[in-house]
């Protein structure tokens, strides 16, 4: 008998409401998905029903499974309801409040009673060690290493703590004394998670490295568990395979590592998204797009250039304000470049008495009660109503037709709610709704575009989730993006971004300096020593070491500035030499991002990172996976009448996007569906479906 | 279909326009942000960037920067106005001047308004302040005795004509600073700042289909207005009085008297009785005086509305002339913050009597306060570094106070590590300082203490910017003060705390920041509050038992 060939991939997602997964067998370019609930008290039970019963609906054994990429929102939630460990802290002296203290501002300059973001580890927890380097190095107290021995004695047996974070002053250069100490826990307590912030995040400013380290202590005991369980689960129903763990970044990586860092995974959700269109853009030939990606809650837009995403080094987790910056703790951590708002199908939409003026969001009506159209028991209009009202959804063809959807419930809603009070129609309020909704994006996304110095009009939107296809005609105008591309499965075409991952790491190591003063040396060795490091893990992720690539930069700025921009590095053997190549990167860089340069400041950098990525399975779509679709006609199962800000009242042909084949083509105003979907396209567009069944909507 | 004309607008399309405008304002101020050398733009926030219609009145400001740049930038750009008459501006001109009773009440401070045209008419104006890396003159110090020795002094100038930048100004103006690289990167920072805001309206006005700005303008100003008039409504009419001091200048105490009268939809905030100006740096030019007085009512009273122009129409400001809160030329006012930050506290005292639930207890961060040391390195560089930390917040009717959060300005701080990575200063502690915030109900919010050793090649200079050390903040409703500011060298020596100092490399210097006021009685505060705060370290046993009436566990 011959083994059977492992070759199926599956990526899984468990989001807080819904675990979602996605198969691919290569052979027959089947890609395969499946939804069904999360069970929060195990997670690892959704997942194994889920993928049970993926392979019998595709007729597969688990040991024809090649690969698992998992994805989790475990760590992001654990962070937000506090549900992770006790966690105690050992700090340099003098300095075990910096995670209480923080930035000393206020997010809010005019909310004279706002709620600070509590440290994950409350003081009587976090103990000071007698020790110090300078910034240069010099050893100005040795550790005191009795004191590091009675401080974990009395935080383990006396306080019951489950994981301790070490963090003490410039580790991220000199991490010498942060391992001794964590030498002398392990030998007293070597069942106990450490979390050193030399190891953590290895980068300067002691409280967001020292907030990180407690961060990736604190969901550790939990994470570490439950991935163990994970891997036995997976193993007993015959799973072969290997089981990565989707990063932050975009990236995936092995259970180890996850449970080593597992702060890293806290963004691996909406990381996939970003992943997937970039799959998606490199699939198409398109070099600069826009993800958007909207779903009952948030809206999230990435720019993706040249098939991958940006990335940045600053996050952050529970924030006390969902969407305020500065409300939560701050993370030293990769994660894809996006911005996320509060506004989404279950946006809520309400007057402002003050003002005198409607506003969207941020607040939604979440799962429960949901949108007034959904009939749990919501009274206060959503997006989603709105999009009913103005007859963008079909209320007998909403998730497919699972869900019938409640036109006069709605329509009394916004008369109570918006109408009577601002003297407006049902359908001027529904409209206004939507035109609110579209231009706190198209604000936010306007916004991030001037940040990075690009111009929004050059850019293609691949537009996907449950709401992103029915906002996305309208968004891009407003930005005066003229390429819309709907991917096919728009609904849960971000769970295709597991599947498409590279195996990746990202290292920094701060080390700060004026260029023209670099010790290249030392930085050399620097990038050997993360080089080492990535390339190891990468190889235990399974990757060929011939296609392993090494991405070198630097967090630079002119001496004297507070914010430092990514600059990328010609090799990783620098010398004097490059100097003049390193600082025209620095100025083209600062130049678009900034519309100038200033030539007579020296400039220094921070920190030097290292990305070390291995190259990603592209997977094909191919036609066999869409049997049964025809041209556009045949596709054409009726009219809807939908209001149009631009248009008014426009009587729309309705399509299925099942029965839509490749090479179909025709005018809007049009609605096509899918089951978790509808893309909505204005008139003066053409349509056209690509050979990956992609609806291209573009201007007549 | 709800499209906007001219003459009003729906209440769908005024709110994306409102918006809009707001995240215009906003995107100028992250360029400027990002891009500004000076570390007070930074770690202070002190800068804004303001959208002006064509009369110089506001219509929005950035959500981030400091409060009420919007009722200042207005004035100026009047006073460029009455200069240089409109039909004189051309596209490409950029404006600017430093002047403290022109502008926001001290030299370090640059505004630059910027014209805005469409279709061949101007339609507003965009303005942006942010704090220089200097100024000349005697940096850094609240000793001086007349304008003159602060700084170099720019009048209502033309930067820019028609693209092209005033050289000879420039020059004269650079020659005077002592980091002109910085400086005119900085200024350059806030002509981009103003230029994203002139394309960005541009395009809103295209997009829009509007002609110009003026009927917006006026719309939103009026929802401002009506929505302050609203809250101001909601008191009791009378007058409402406190009084308060504050350290001064050496023996001279500084006293702030202020009355609040409420007539309807109307608040006047006089300052008669406040100390006379007086011939140090600590003088608070009216510009500012007004911005401090109003921005704290705005936070009690209406603190969602969007602020514009019409934010402030209903409240009048008032201080005598020639008081240190409405001082004439050529007062020296370089550290007027020193002064002005402290009008919220006295603002809230009077107005506790009538409103208790909207407002807080003074803070210990109000002033701020700076140290900053300057000299030469052990490599034999110049160094010149501010430290940035802050004391505690007032405690409010139903939460405690922020620890180490400064109010009324909104001032960061800096990491250590990277402090210590510029200079060759050592900080050897910097954490909560235990029973610093005042008592209460609601506990004052901690003030730090920061201890940091010189290791310069040689002395080095001291400066230093506070108050409270003999008037700490006091608590409201029952609540108590927080305590003092403190600043020492470990040889017991105190330098002065407003002045110029010169300390010797190896001496250590310990500065204790005050703590916020307490709100309500503390024998009433929740005894599991007290406790928890005792097992935190944030009160000490004895101030558990004395302070709060806790009883000893058995």
């Amino acid at each position: 008998m011959t083994k059977p060939a492992r070759r199926a991939r599956i990526g899984v997602d468990v989001g807080g409401t819904f675990t979602d997964l996605v198969l691919h067998d290569p052979e027959r370019d089947l890609v395969h998905t499946g939804k069904l609930l999360t069970t929060p008290e195990d997670p690892s039970v959704a997942i194994l029903d889920g993928i049970v019963r993926l392979l019998r609906e595709v007729g597969m054994s688990p040991a024809e499974v090649h690969s698992i990429v998992h994805g989790t929102t475990l760590v992001a939630n654990a962070i937000i309801e506090r549900t992770g460990a006790k966690v105690g802290l050992l700090a340099t002296a003098g300095f075990r409040d910096s995670i209480e203290i923080g930035r000393e501002t206020r997010y809010d300059l005019y909310d004279l009673f706002l709620e600070p973001a509590t440290p994950l580890v409350p003081r009587f927890l976090r103990r000071e060690i007698p020790e110090r380097v300078s910034a240069e190095g010099e050893g100005l107290l040795p550790l005191d290493e009795d004191a590091v021995a009675v401080a974990a004695a009395e935080l383990v047996e006396r306080d019951g703590i489950e994981a301790l974070a070490i963090a003490f002053m410039h580790s991220y250069r000199f991490p010498a004394h942060e391992r001794r100490a964590a030498e002398i826990v392990r030998a007293l307590y070597p069942a106990l998670p450490l979390s050193l912030s030399a190891e953590v995040a290895p980068e300067i400013r002691e409280f967001e490295r020292t907030s990180t380290a407690c961060a990736n202590a604190y969901v550790q005991p939990l994470m570490g568990r439950y991935l163990d369980r994970l891997e036995i689960a997976l193993a007993e129903i015959g799973f072969l395979g290997r089981l990565y763990v989707m990063l932050s970044g975009g990236g995936i990586t092995t259970v180890n590592d996850a449970k080593n860092f597992p702060i890293r995974l806290i963004e691996s959700g909406p990381a996939a998204g970003a992943m997937a269109a970039s799959f998606l853009a490199r699939l198409s030939g398109l070099d600069r797009v826009i993800s958007f990606d909207m779903g009952g809650t948030t809206a999230k837009m990435c720019l993706v250039e040249g098939g991958s995403p940006d990335h940045k080094f600053d996050f952050e987790a529970g924030r006390v304000r969902r969407f305020q910056k500065g409300s939560g703790l701050p993370l030293k951590i990769s994660v894809v470049d996006m911005i996320e708002i509060g506004a989404g199908g279950g946006s809520l939409a309400h007057v402002d008495d003050a003002a005198g003026t409607l506003k969207v969001g941020p607040r939604s009506a979440g799962a429960r009660p949901g949108p007034v159209c959904y009939g749990g028991g919501g009274t206060q209009p959503t997006v989603t109503d709105a999009d009913l009202v103005l007859g963008r959804l079909d209320p007998h063809y909403f998730l497919g037709g699972e869900m019938e959807l409640d036109p006069e419930r709605v329509r009394r809603a916004f008369e109570e709610m918006i109408a009577s009070r601002l003297g407006l129609a049902i359908e001027a309020s529904a409209l206004g709704v939507q035109r609110i909704v579209d231009e706190t994006m198209a604000a936010a996304t306007r916004l991030h575009f001037a940040e990075k110095g690009r111009d929004p009009r050059v850019y293609t939107m691949i537009a996907f989730g449950g709401a992103g296809p029915v906002h996305a005609q309208h968004l891009a105008a407003l930005l005066k993006i003229g390429r819309v591309l709907v991917p096919f499965g728009a609904g849960v075409a971000s769970a295709l971004g597991f599947l498409v991952a590279p195996p990746a790491t990202d290292m920094v190591k701060s080390h700060v300096t004026r260029l023209e003063r670099a010790d290249w040396n030392e930085i050399n060795a620097l990038f050997a020593e993360m080089r080492e490091r990535g390339v190891r893990l990468l190889l235990e992720a399974g990757a060929d070491p011939e296609e392993i690539v090494c991405r070198p930069s630097a967090e630079m700025r002119h001496v004297g500035q507070g914010f430092e921009i990514p600059v990328p590095l010609p090799s990783l053997h620098l010398s004097a030499a490059d100097l003049p190549a390193i600082r025209e990167a620095f100025f083209s860089n600062y130049r678009m991002r900034f519309g100038r340069t200033v030539e007579d400041v020296p400039i220094e950098a921070l920190s030097w990172r290292l990305a070390c990525v291995a190259p990603a399975e592209d997977i094909r779509l191919g036609a066999s996976a869409f049997p049964d679709a025809g041209e556009a006609l045949a596709a054409r199962r009726g009219t809807r009448k939908v209001l149009f800000a631009s248009h008014g009242w426009r009587e729309c042909g309705v399509y299925d996007r099942y029965r839509l084949a490749a090479g179909a083509r025709f005018s809007g105003p049009a609605l096509i569906e899918e089951r978790e979907s509808t893309c909505v396209v204005g008139p003066d567009t053409v349509v056209s479906v690509d050979e990956f069944r992609n609806l291209i909507l573009e201007p007549a | 279909m709800s499209r906007a004309t001219n003459r009003g607008f729906d209440p769908v399309s005024l709110e994306i326009y409102w918006s809009r405008l707001i995240s215009i304002a906003d995107e100028a101020a992250t360029g400027l942000l990002r891009t500004a050398f000076s570390t007070i733009v930074r770690e202070s926030n002190d800068y804004g960037t303001v959208l002006m219609d064509r009369n110089g009145d506001s219509i929005s400001e950035n959500t981030g920067g400091i409060a009420s740049f919007s009722c200042i930038l207005p004035r100026t750009t009047k006073a460029f106005l009455s200069k240089f008459p409109a039909h004189t501006w051309q596209p490409g001109d950029s404006v600017i001047t430093n002047d403290p009773w022109l502008a926001t009440g001290h030299l370090p401070d640059f505004t630059v308004v910027t014209p805005i045209f469409h279709k061949g008419g101007l339609v507003g104006f965009a303005g942006s302040i942010a704090h220089s890396p200097d100024v000349g003159g005697a940096l850094w110090s609240a000793d001086c005795r007349e304008l003159f020795e602060e700084g170099i002094r720019v009048p209502p100038s033309r930067l820019l004509r028609a693209g092209e930048w005033n050289a000879e100004l420039l020059d004269l103006f650079l020659a005077n600073v002592r980091v002109p690289g910085q400086v005119l990167g900085d200024l350059q920072a806030q002509v981009v700042a103003n230029e994203v805001s002139m394309r960005r309206v541009a395009e809103f006005l295209d997009d829009t289909g509007l002609d110009d700005l003026q009927e917006l303008s006026r719309v939103v100003q009026e929802r401002a207005d009506s929505s302050m008039r609203r809250a101001i409504s909601a008191l009791p009419d009378g007058a409402y009085h406190a009084t308060i001091e504050a350290d001064g200048y050496d023996e001279r105490t500084t006293r702030i008297a202020c009355t609040v009268r409420v007539r309807g939809d109307t608040m006047e905030i006089d300052y008669a009785g406040t100390s006379p100006q007086i011939d140090r740096g600590i003088n608070c030019v009216f510009n500012y005086t007004h911005a401090y007085s109003v921005y704290p009512v705005k936070c009690a009273l209406d603190p969602l509305v969007p602020r514009n122009e019409g934010s402030y129409r209903a409240i009048w400001v008032s201080a005598p002339e020639r008081s240190i809160l409405n001082p004439v030329y050529p007062a020296p006012c370089s550290a007027r913050q020193l002064t002005g930050h402290l009008l919220a506290g006295a603002i809230y005292q009077a107005l506790a009597p009538v409103l208790p639930e909207r407002i807080i207890a003074e803070c210990g961060g109000a002033p701020t306060m700076r140290a900053l040391f300057s000299g030469i390195d052990r490599g034999g560089d110049r160094f010149s570094q501010i430290l940035f930390a802050s004391g505690g917040m007032g405690a409010g009717p139903h939460r405690d106070g922020l620890s180490a959060t400064a109010f009324p300005t909104n001032v960061g701080a800096g990491s250590v590590e990277a402090y210590e990575s510029a200079a060759p200063l050592l900080v050897w502690k910097k954490r909560l300082r235990s029973d610093s915030g005042g008592p209460g109900r609601f506990r004052g919010g901690l003030g730090q203490e920061i201890e940091i050793e010189l290791r310069s090649r040689g002395p080095a200079r001291l400066s230093l910017l506070s108050d409270r050390h003999h008037h700490p903040a006091a608590g409201v409703c029952g609540g108590a003060p927080g305590a003092p500011s403190m600043i020492a060298l470990d040889d017991g020596s105190r330098p002065h705390p407003k002045s110029r100092s010169t300390v010797a490399s190896g001496r250590r210097l310990t500065l204790l920041y005050a703590g916020g006021g307490g709100y309500g009685d503390p024998k009433t505060r929740d005894r599991d509050l007290v406790r928890s705060d005792l097992a935190n370290g944030y009160i000490s046993a004895e101030a558990a038992a004395r302070d709060y009436g806790l009883e000893a566990a058995p």
